[in-house]
């Protein structure tokens, strides 16, 4: 017997392709509920990753800051925003003391300005000193062919420039001799130097430069601090708030709560805009449903006559559903990855939130339980004019047909 | 082939409770072509919805092959109806998404045990006059094309029984003419056929014709000589 080849999945598509307009305004419909969906799970998640890669980036447990320049900080590791501020006394050494504490780190910010006589872009320059280092010099572990000399940068991944050319800053030259992986932090917008080299830029930044920068001597912008396995980072950085008046701590939790409030305004309103559209989807695509079931009673009827159990007809009118469900939510995803990859930094600045791309493992959890909710909104506003449709006597409703 | 004992069916409407089939008994025999005469609303359709499970009787016995339909499970009496028995509506009843072959092909969804095949559907199509349009989607053909392509369909899976619910009933006469001869040939090559129809000209083409009058089987006019036109005494089927 040759096997017939004329199969369920044929049939539905065929159903599907008989009534394209309404179809597609379905379709249209589940695509806006996949589409805001699975946007709010992108960004959720394109934070998350980018917080954790530029928390990992930066290897520290606490970063300790001036009181008044809290925000601030706060700005140039989320966002890399360039600022530039001191410590009124170096508290770094009674750090190094505190118990808890396995390694303190201290970096000078110095936000560099746009303008030809100054800097070659508005960056924010991380100098640091590579005996206590442990941010770059983890970064330089993982490359060994590269060393941060005099004058060498290592710069961020959005940081124009190649490998091998010069930047200039303060009107002073630096060499770049590395690029960072992408983090979707502020990390990516800044350029890692030596403090010593700060010095010199600073030194002579009142003849090379427009304006003047002075960076205050034995004076620290911020200090790194990795804490013992064995501690509590909550409660090291509470002893080094006590011990030294005026500094404020910022621990990786403290960042994700600030940015989870920045992204929680964001996820509210996709939540209770996608709420809404599946609200409003709902009864919508159930009606549509309805019309289409009554519209093809004497179809149905007709396939009842021919042998189809009740059984088949529903699940023919729910894969009816499904596929347009599918490919409604497949729509909505690829336009919604689409929109957030070509428009992510504008993205990132607009909400003032870090962002990376996810990666592949977070897309596809993404992708497929937004496709899972689809085919849920499919099944269910189908589901009952499906059951409904075949509580009609066949036979009826084909004599019904005929008169 | 058929046993249909002491059925009924009865139906609740607005006004009042209908008896739309009152205890009726016949029985069919395989190879057999059967007319059942009668007006409209005698309850003759009802009859054959129930003679194809699509209608469960009220009361009585229905006896398929042996098989009593009569309390069989839904998917069971849809297994039934797939493999035994093939349908002919008063309109075509094709689906307008699928081609005339894949209208042909469709039963056979229903049941991929069964001889249902491509091939054998391209023969069916032949066999009715319709290869030509194989590929014709059913809002190209003619209602006699439409209605030679639900007899192909009818047939795909071999059933032991074709029922024709008013087959000619929107046809002109000459197309009515050439569905009733294929009609015949089938039973001539063994199919056993039920049709009911309120036309009396097509008792000529039947083995046995019956009469349904207000949901009571009246008479049987058995033609003992087939081909022959059977001929009520005294009764005029359009009264």
């Amino acid at each position: 017997m040759t096997k017939p080849d004329l199969h369920f999945f044929e049939l539905v598509l065929r159903n599907i392709a008989n009534r394209p307009y309404r179809n597609i305004a379905t379709i249209f419909a589940i695509a806006i509920i996949a589409a805001t969906l699975f946007s709010a799970q992108y960004l959720i998640g394109g934070a998350q990753e980018s917080l954790d890669a530029g928390i990992s980036r930066m290897g520290a447990d606490i970063l300790v800051v001036p009181e008044e320049y809290n925000k601030q900080a706060e700005t140039i590791i989320l966002m890399g925003e360039p600022t530039t501020f001191f410590f009124k006394d170096s508290g770094f050494e009674q750090i190094s003391r505190i118990p808890g504490v396995a390694k303190a780190s201290p970096q000078i910010y110095v936000g560099t300005l746009s303008g030809q006589a100054c800097c070659s872009a508005p960056v924010q320059i991380i100098a640091i000193d590579p005996s206590h280092d442990f941010t770059v010099s983890a970064w330089l572990k993982e490359n060994p062919g590269v060393t941060l000399g005099k004058n060498d940068i290592i710069v961020g991944s959005q940081i124009l420039g190649d490998i091998g050319s010069d930047l200039l800053f303060y009107g002073h030259t630096f060499h770049i001799v590395g690029r960072l992986d992408r983090t979707g932090m502020g990390i990516d917008c800044s350029v890692f130097s030596r403090i010593e080299d700060a010095y010199v830029m600073a030194d002579e930044s009142g003849i090379k430069a427009v304006q003047k920068l002075t960076i205050p001597k034995g004076r620290v912008s911020a200090v790194l601090v990795k804490v013992d396995p064995a501690a509590s980072p909550v409660a090291v950085a509470s002893e080094i708030r006590r011990q030294i008046p005026g500094t404020k701590t910022i621990t990786p939790n403290g960042l994700l709560n600030a940015v989870s409030g920045q992204l929680g305004a964001v996820t509210r309103l996709l939540y209770g805009s996608m709420l809404a559209v599946t609200a409003i989807a709902i009864p919508l695509l159930g009606f549509i449903s309805a019309m289409v079931a009554h519209e093809r009673r004497r179809e149905v009827a007709i396939l009842r006559a021919l042998g189809a159990t009740k059984s088949y007809v529903i699940w023919l009118m729910l894969a009816e559903s499904f596929s347009i469900a599918v490919l409604g939510g497949l729509i909505g995803i690829g336009t919604a990855v689409v929109i957030l990859m070509g428009f992510q930094d504008f993205i990132s600045l607009s909400l003032k939130i870090p962002l990376i791309v996810p990666s592949p493992m977070t897309l596809l959890v993404d992708g497929c339980s937004t496709l899972f909710l689809c085919i849920a909104i499919g099944g269910i506003s189908s589901l009952y004019p499906a059951m409904l449709i075949n509580r009609s006597e066949p036979y009826e409703t084909i004599r019904k047909g005929e008169s | 082939m058929i046993e249909v004992i002491g059925i009924t069916k009865a139906f609740a409407t607005d006004c009042s409770d209908v008896l739309a089939v009152d205890n009726v008994n016949f029985a069919v025999k395989s190879g057999e072509f059967v007319l059942i005469l009668g007006r409209s609303g005698s309850g003759k359709s009802t009859l054959l919805g129930m003679l194809s499970g699509l209608t469960r009787p009220t009361t009585g016995t229905i006896r398929i092959n042996g098989t009593d339909i009569s309390n069989l499970s839904d998917d069971t009496i849809s297994e039934l109806r797939a493999k035994e028995i093939g349908f002919v509506f008063q309109f075509s009843g094709l689906i307008p998404t699928i081609t005339a072959l894949e209208n042909v092909m469709l039963p056979t969804l229903f049941c991929p045990d069964g001889p249902g095949s491509r091939t054998r559907a391209v023969d069916l199509l032949r066999k009715v006059g319709m290869s030509e349009r194989a590929d014709a989607y059913p809002c190209t053909l003619s209602s006699g094309e439409m209605k030679r392509v639900a007899i192909a369909r009818a047939l795909i899976n071999a059933p032991s029984l074709l029922i024709a619910d008013e087959p000619t009933g929107d046809l002109d006469v000459d197309t009515e003419i050439e569905i009733m001869e294929l009609f015949r040939d089938l039973n001539r090559e063994g199919t056993t056929i039920v049709m009911v129809t309120h036309n009396p000209d097509l008792v000529q083409y039947v083995t046995r014709t019956y009469r349904m009058t207000r949901g009571k089987m009246v008479m049987s006019d058995e033609s003992l000589s087939s081909r022959k036109r059977a001929v009520e005494p005294g009764a005029n089927v359009n009264d």
